[in-house]
């Protein structure tokens, strides 16, 4: 019983999940990767529903058959699904009279935000494809996208009330809302489970391998912990701002997540780094700051950075190309004084709060 | 200083836009052998094989495979897609955009600072998606293009494409600092994860309240900027009738 609420059981499900996902993609012959695909998203499924049972170097050699797997270009997507008719255009735009490369705009922006995201993306070129209209159903299509994050808060609540861990009790909520979500969309749209779980695989794989990034990166964290790289950048920092100096200490740590943002293309890239090398060891460790406020506030300072470097393409270069803004950088532009005011701001506030808290 | 290899290859991967998952699993093999790691762990199958393993000392491999294991929850969100792909298939979007429509707004700069608190909004309730080409390109522009017609028919060139960067930036300004509200968006679990590899266990909910005077933040600077847009387009179209 207590398993069934557990974390580990949630991995299982996922696991179970990709594994579907994986037979769905090896059935369609549509599909310009059919068997590297169905092979990664299988041994993703392996390692998330065996990695709290099998030893960590198989799972070690599974990860870098997954990086070599996307490496070699063998991760795709599958084709739009046969005669599926385009729909009319949500909105009659009479006075823009642009449809045609309101299409072609989709296009830009799946391939290329597929490639290289921030964040997972859920830009799915088959929004504007449907097999035939669907029926209607209103408003009450937002019910199970609304069920999962109530249903995430509702086991964060009730672990908190066992006294249990109420950040465990969020995880494991997400797994079970995402199922509540899935019973309550195949009420509502009577559906089969086969649609169900081939729209979920649709939109994975539209989001693609860049959705192991994140856990990729982590992974990355932990080995340039192992490395000592955090505490080489730490002494290299410390070595150029005087002694104790806090002001500067926030503002190395705010710059160079901007910095390392802008340089990137990424925040969730930038910050293992600079958390290993200058927020824990010269911040939260010796001037015993909140760590949660500085983790979150070195975060969002990343994002600054973020807004204002072309290599975020599938921020700022992307919509541009979608807009058909004649400058490919006018978003950039526009982006400048807003940019600069917040990560003024956040290296103001977090400096406050390590002063006056 | 050799250690810091495992940057320069993130860098030099990154500016020649090779494979970010390549690029960042080069990064950390390269990384951990200069530091003189061995490539597994002396144990079990590998029990003193020579080359590939060092005497008390854990192997690259598998410190990737555990720290792997044990950040299962950054992709946990995989869990939540077939019920968003057939809600989408139902019409999700359309609804969304039912939703903003019905925010009548007389101008640019305030459709738009509508738009970037619907994006924060959404990022609160754990709803993640690309707004560029879902929403931003198909609908939020052509309503702003509409609400400048309004006050001249004709717009000028230069004024178009202030209005289409603006879109794109209230977009980018409401996802960016609004998806940190949720404790199921992937940034708040990466910084979870991260500073719990680096000896501190962070409580969820704690980030996320720490994140909210950030967020009040980004909405005034949004909305001081969209206002100064107003303004600025105002006296554009105006001067010119």
């Amino acid at each position: 019983m207590s398993w069934l609420f557990s974390l580990e059981a949630v991995y299982v499900l996922t696991g179970i999940l990709l594994l579907c996902f994986a037979a769905l993609t090896l059935n369609d012959r549509n599909h310009s990767h059919r068997f590297g695909s169905a092979l990664f998203w299988a041994v993703l499924g392996v390692i998330f529903a065996l990695g709290g049972v099998l030893p960590y170097w198989v799972t070690g050699l599974l990860v870098l058959l997954l990086v070599g797997l996307d490496g070699a270009g063998q991760v795709g997507k599958s084709a739009p699904e046969v005669n599926r008719k385009q729909m009319k255009p949500r909105r009659n735009e009479g006075h823009e009279g642009r449809k045609e490369e309101l299409e072609e705009g989709f296009d830009v922006s799946s391939s290329s935000s597929s490639l290289r995201g921030e964040k997972p993306l859920l830009s799915n070129a088959e929004i504007k494809f449907e097999a035939e209209p669907a029926p209607r159903i209103g408003p009450r299509i937002f019910w199970p996208v609304l069920a999962i994050p109530l249903v995430t808060v509702a086991f964060a609540v009730v672990f908190r009330l066992l006294r249990l861990d109420a950040n465990r009790g969020a995880l494991v909520g997400l797994g079970f809302g995402g199922l509540v979500a899935m019973g309550l969309a195949l009420w509502l749209t009577k559906s089969r489970p086969r649609d169900l779980l081939d729209a979920g695989r649709r939109l994975n794989e539209a989001m693609g391998a860049v959705n192991i990034l994140p856990q990729l990166l982590g992974s990355l964290g932990v080995i340039f912990a192992a490395a000592k790289v955090g505490e080489l950048i730490a002494v290299g920092i410390q070595q150029v701002i005087p002694d104790g100096n806090v002001f500067l200490l926030v503002l190395a740590n705010c710059l160079g997540m901007a910095l390392f943002t802008i340089v990137m293309g990424n925040s969730f890239a930038a910050f293992p780094v600079i958390a290993a090398g200058v927020l824990v060891p010269l911040i939260v460790k010796p001037l015993g700051v909140n760590p949660a406020l500085a983790a979150i506030i070195t975060l969002t300072a990343g994002s600054s950075g973020t807004l204002l470097t072309p290599m975020a393409a599938n921020f700022n270069i992307v919509p541009a190309a979608l807009l058909n803004l004649k400058d490919q950088y006018g978003v950039i532009r526009f982006q400048l004084p807003y940019a600069l005011t917040i990560w003024a701001l956040h290296v103001l506030l977090l400096w406050l709060f390590i002063k006056f808290a | 200083l050799l250690k810091l290899i495992g940057v320069v290859i993130v860098i030099v991967g990154l500016v020649l836009r090779l494979r970010t998952t390549l690029v960042v699993a080069v990064a950390a093999l390269a990384t951990g052998l200069l530091a003189g790691l061995p490539l597994l762990s002396s144990k079990g199958v590998w029990q003193d094989v020579p080359l590939l393993t060092k005497t008390g000392q854990t192997g690259i491999i598998n410190l990737l495979g555990k720290a792997f294991a044990d950040n299962r929850l950054m992709t946990l969100f995989i869990i939540t897609l077939p019920a968003i792909g057939l809600s989408e298939r139902f019409g999700l979007q359309e609804q969304a955009a039912a939703l903003i429509r019905r925010v009548s707004a007389a101008t640019v700069g305030r459709l738009l600072f509508v738009y970037q608190i619907f994006r924060v909004v959404q990022g609160a309730l754990g709803i993640r998606l690309n707004g560029h080409p879902s929403f931003v390109r198909p609908l939020v522009f052509p309503m702003a293009a509409g609400a400048a017609q309004q006050v001249k028919q004709e717009l000028p060139e230069q004024t178009v494409e202030t209005i289409k960067a603006a879109t794109a930036a209230s977009e980018n300004y409401g996802n960016f600092y609004g998806q940190n509200l949720s404790v199921v968006q992937a940034g708040v679990l990466l910084v979870y994860g991260v500073m719990k590899s680096q000896g501190y266990e962070l409580s969820l909910w704690s980030l996320v309240f720490y994140t909210m005077p950030i967020v009040a933040a980004s909405l005034l600077l949004g909305g001081v900027q969209f206002a100064l847009l107003d303004r600025r387009l105002k006296k554009e179209l105006e001067g010119q009738q």
